[in-house]
């Protein structure tokens, strides 16, 4: 399991963000979810995660909401507010900057 | 938009705890459920699925803290948690709660209750509408008037009459009429004077009340409203008005118990009808400080009360009146002064009686009201200053005491602190809860100080009314900005000695601490010797203090002594005393004569009484006359000054006073005294009805002699070796503005010394004996004494019914005895004797507490030590020596800085001194005497404890 200082905080909010923009998932959807599209790459540890989606829904980026999970167990569902919305949106853009121009000095250098 | 989100989380958070405690076990729960699901379907059983969960899954109880880190509201949370735990805390060590919480409340108990008696003496704003532009006129020249003058003041303003520097706030009336006539400086301009003291008729039996004299527009310019009725304006200002009062509220209130009807009724003044027009709104007490007066009356009538000191007249000679002035919007107060100051001068330099050279540079200052108006405080305000400084140390003592409490404590609790690093606590969070506690210690002493501030003012107040016969003239009332004062000094204090202990807590060195709990070794280092230094600085700043507090008090308890014992001069036992003034009543002067000589006869002959006689004014009431005299055979314009008090009938025999020289007053003396005083009143009735000022200077002729005492003191310094009886007195001629003789129009008066008798106190205790004058009185008030053989207070109402016989529409008034009327003259050394000793034992008090707190702490802590001592042969008296010495070396060092702070400060004390030096070396040493005494008992008691070690337990301890 890769460990969670591999992730920079700020990565792994941008991470959570964008994996629940199309639809609200609970914290261990999340984490599967990330680990799947990631190929298995990132393992995103509960604790780490669960810290991060409370602060952002302290941050009100996301919100919670009590919901119902695939065999009728409650779940904590979170989704993106709007202000968390608008903020995936400049952090993905701030993101692909930064690793545009990493990649650009790896291959020039 | 954000706040939206957030808000309502932070709300929930806080005080749905449980609640959001519980969503997060529940979605911790799932995510576990979930992560066991995943395991068993890659083939575990159960079992060994939640156990690889569980290993998974790693601290819970770390991961929820984190989860609640975000919630943002962990300072509020664990704020409350500081403040349970501080509470706890507190109930645990009640004696050191007690201790602290007492000593703070006293420290600011005192503060506030003086800085409340300050705010009510010196700071006070004036209880009318708008005061920052209310300004108060101000004469000053650099001579004094030239000329005959009769200038009145009542104690509104700080004045000065030296020659290089004079002036003042009276003014003569045509000159307030000048001012009124200006229409562009001030929206409102009014003048008072007074109170005069009147016979009250008309409202149960006669009495004395004070009216205070003022102009039509005095109310308006105020902006004072009526409570009941109207107020005074410019109609009731005329000479054919009505005469019309309007009542203070108190006054309304005492005298007519609040009675909406007596508005409307009519009273007597000095026999004259007036119509009450009104009450005045209730917190419209007076101007000047301390001043009061029970009604006001205007300037156009006040003539019909037969007020020597009123004057309508158009006389520039005449000063009386306080003059205050509303400045219009827009005019600035240097315009204004500019503009009222070439007014002044003019008049008073080219008017029609000039009263000043050009040299003299006669100017006027205008004065915010608010600090022109000093009123009484002056007379307080050196105790109150010096209380005020008191009350500071004592806060310090407080502190500093608290503080020392506090790290000993602190220290004790090492091992604590260390078992809350060890398991986590952080450094910052330590610190917090110890600020918490200290915070909370010193608002638990605020809070009760508070109380022993009411209660502290209450005593004070009662300590100075009940000795000034009357009620304290100030209302004292702890008010906002003395609760705001208060909640400052809590907080700032409790940071302040919260700060120290809870850095070195924090700061400790675990592994020692939690190995040992006495603490030998660990508290060894450099840290602790640190903590145990910072705690023997504040033992020795608390005795520095005290010190500096207990010489203060000492200083001003002899002044008090040295006071209490001053000679007079006279017998001041068994003498009641009163005063009386028929001339309230029309008496003309030869019917005042008969009016005391039968009143004397009637007292003298009442059964208890052993003499009467009567004076103006009373040996040590306050009332002074001096003038000048002109000596036989001294050039022409010499005079000399001395004291004059005029007598009756018997004064020196019913006084008590010694004849020293030639003989008393005898009947023939008082008669010639009257025909001399009637021959002058023609004299002047014959040069008024002439035109005045007719050419040249008129040799100035001098009236028959009238007999006059002189006492040893005039003797001895104007008579030096010379025998003074049969020498005269002449009245000496006033120079006019050219300096040369002024054309005397009555005889000059003169007297010849008959008899020399001993020295008295005059005005009061505290005055040096000066050469004094005695002449037969003529007229006017008097006050009467009586001495008796038993208590003089049972003879108060066989008196009123002595006087009552003869007129009973003249009160008394001041009935007291001697005794009475010299403690209140003593009322502010009384006070500030009694308040600075208080708080000079509690100053003691806390400085011992410190010490032996101290003491105490270091003994336990050196247990180990004085065991390893004793088992190497350390006898017990070796062990008690030890302790005590090194208590007493602190107080040493203490009372050593103390005494040289002292001599630096205790000058500033020496104008509220009497007969005692600043530096008096009896009070040093019995200050350092008894410091030290004290100081050692607390030190024996630590010591008695630490040479009761057994060195066997001691040792097996560690």
């Amino acid at each position: 399991m890769s460990k969670p200082s591999d992730l920079v905080q700020g990565t792994l909010d941008l991470l959570i963000l964008k994996t629940i923009a199309a639809e609200a998932m609970h914290g261990w959807g999340i984490a599967q979810r990330i680990r799947q599209v990631s190929g298995e790459v990132l393992q995103v540890n509960q604790g780490a995660l669960y810290p991060a989606l409370h602060r952002l829904e302290q941050n009100g980026w996301i919100r919670a909401k009590w919901g119902e999970s695939d065999n009728n167990r409650r779940a904590r569902y979170y989704s993106l507010t709007a202000a968390g919305r608008k903020y995936l949106q400049s952090e993905e853009a701030n993101w692909r900057r930064l690793s545009t121009a990493i990649g650009l000095v790896l291959e020039k250098v | 938009m954000r706040w939206m989100y957030k808000l309502p989380l932070r709300i929930r958070s806080l005080f749905r705890k449980k609640c959001v405690e519980e969503d997060l076990n529940e979605e911790l729960r799932f995510h576990m459920e979930k992560l066991i699901e995943e395991k068993v379907a890659s083939g575990m059983t159960p079992k060994e699925a939640r156990y690889a969960a569980l290993r998974d899954f790693g601290g819970v109880e770390q991961l929820k803290e984190e989860c609640r880190d975000s919630w943002g509201v962990r300072m509020i949370s664990e704020l409350g948690q500081d403040l349970r735990y501080g509470l706890r805390q507190l109930r645990r060590n009640p004696g050191f709660t007690t201790v602290a919480v007492l000593t703070l409340a006293l420290g600011i108990g005192a503060n506030t209750a003086i800085f409340s008696l300050i705010d009510a003496v010196m700071l006070r704003s004036l209880p009318v509408n708008d005061p920052s532009h209310l300004v108060v006129l101000n004469w000053s020249a650099r001579n004094q008037m030239r000329g005959p003058i009769n200038s009145s003041s009542f104690g509104d303003c700080n004045e000065s009459l030296t020659d290089a520097n004079s002036s003042g706030c009276s003014f003569p009336y045509p000159f307030f009429q000048l001012l009124h006539a200006e229409k562009g400086l001030f929206s409102g301009i009014a003048a008072f004077a007074g109170p005069a003291q009147l016979v009250l008729g008309g409202n149960g039996p006669a009495k004395m009340a004070s009216g205070e004299i003022v102009s039509g527009d005095y109310f308006s310019t105020l902006g004072v409203k009526a409570a009941v009725g109207r107020t005074l304006g410019p109609g009731d200002d005329d000479p054919s008005a009505a005469p019309a009062v309007v009542l203070s509220y108190a006054f309304w209130q005492s005298a007519f118990g609040g009675d909406r009807s007596a508005v409307g009724r009519t009273i007597l003044l000095n026999s004259v009808p007036f119509t009450i027009a009104g009450v005045a709104e209730q917190s419209f007490t007076n101007l000047a400080p301390g001043k009061t007066q029970d009604f006001w009356l205007t300037i156009a009538i006040a003539p019909r009360l037969n007020i020597n000191w009123v004057s309508r007249g158009q006389s520039f000679r005449d000063w009386w009146l306080v003059i205050l002035g509303r400045l219009k919007p827009g005019v600035t107060l240097q315009k204004a002064q500019a503009a009222t100051a070439l007014t002044f001068r003019n008049e008073m330099l080219h008017g029609s009686e000039p009263v000043w050279k050009a040299s003299d540079n006669p100017g006027i200052e205008l004065v915010p009201a608010q600090q022109g108006l000093t009123g009484l405080r002056g007379f307080f305000s050196a105790p109150l200053y010096v209380l005020m400084f008191v009350v500071g140390l004592i806060l310090l003592i407080a502190c500093a005491n608290v503080a020392g409490l506090l790290l000993s404590r602190a220290a004790g609790r090492q091992t604590e602190m260390a078992v809350r690093l060890a398991v986590g606590a952080g450094r910052r969070r330590i610190v917090r809860q110890l600020l918490t506690e200290s915070v909370l210690l010193s608002l638990a002493g605020g809070a009760l100080g508070v109380l022993f501030a009411y209660w502290g003012v209450r005593l004070i107040v009662s300590l100075v009314s009940a000795s000034m016969l009357g009620s304290f003239p100030f209302v004292v009332v702890p008010d906002w900005r003395v609760l705001v004062f208060i909640v400052s000094i809590c907080i700032f204090t409790g940071i302040v000695f919260g700060l120290a202990p809870a850095f070195r807590s924090a700061r400790l060195i675990l592994t020692p601490a939690l190995k040992g709990s006495s603490g030998m070794f660990w508290l060894g280092g450099k840290r602790a010797g640190g903590l145990i230094h910072l705690g023997k600085s504040l033992v020795v700043v608390q005795v520095v203090l005290s010190v500096v507090v207990l010489i203060g008090a000492g200083l001003l308890v002899r002044t008090l002594r040295n006071l209490r014992e001053v000679n007079p001069g006279f017998d001041t036992q068994n003498l009641l005393l009163f005063g009386i003034d028929p001339t309230l009543e029309n008496y003309k002067p030869a019917q005042v004569q008969n009016f005391y000589r039968e009143l004397q006869e009637r007292l003298a002959a009442m059964p208890g009484v052993t003499s009467a006689s009567y004076s103006f004014p009373a040996l040590l009431s306050g009332g002074l006359v001096i003038t000048g005299y002109h000596l036989d055979g001294q050039p022409d314009k010499k005079s000399v000054p001395a004291d004059r008090l005029t007598i009756g009938t018997d004064f020196l025999s019913t006084m008590h006073i010694p004849l020293i020289g030639g003989r008393a007053f005898t009947d023939e003396d008082f008669q010639q005294a009257a025909e001399a005083a009637s021959a002058e009143e023609t004299a002047h009735k014959a040069a008024q009805s002439k035109t005045p000022g007719l050419g040249g200077a008129i040799s100035p002729a001098v009236a028959p002699p009238v007999s006059a005492l002189v006492n040893h003191a005039f003797a001895l310094k104007y008579f030096p070796g010379q025998n003074p009886l049969g020498m005269r007195l002449l009245e000496p001629i006033n120079p006019d503005m050219s300096g040369k003789t002024a054309p005397q129009i009555v005889p000059r008066r003169s007297w010849v010394i008959v008899g020399i008798v001993g020295d008295t106190k005059y005005s009061n205790l505290r005055r040096a004996i000066h050469p004094t004058v005695y002449v037969p009185i003529t007229g006017g008030g008097a006050r009467f004494e009586l001495r008796t053989a038993g208590n003089p207070i049972a003879l108060i109402p066989a008196v009123r019914h002595a006087v009552e016989l003869i007129n009973k529409n003249l009160p008394l008034f001041r009935v007291q005895t001697q005794s009475q009327v010299i403690d209140g003259l003593l009322v502010p050394e009384r006070v500030i004797a009694r308040v600075s000793s208080l708080f000079g034992l509690l100053a003691l008090l806390l400085a011992c507490i410190g010490l032996y707190g101290l003491l105490s702490y270091e003994t336990a802590r050196r247990r180990p030590e004085i065991g390893i001592r004793m088992a190497l042969g350390a006898e017990k008296n070796e062990i008690l020596r030890m302790v005590i010495g090194q208590g007493l070396k602190l107080a040493l060092i203490g009372v050593g800085i103390g005494l040289a702070g002292s001599f630096a400060l205790t000058r500033f004390l020496s104008s509220l001194l009497y007969g005692v030096k600043p530096t008096d070396l009896i009070t040093f040493i019995a200050v350092s005497l008894i410091l030290i005494a004290v100081a050692l008992v607390a030190c024996y008691v630590p010591a008695r404890r630490a040479a009761k070690v057994d060195p066997m337990v001691a040792l097996r301890y560690e």
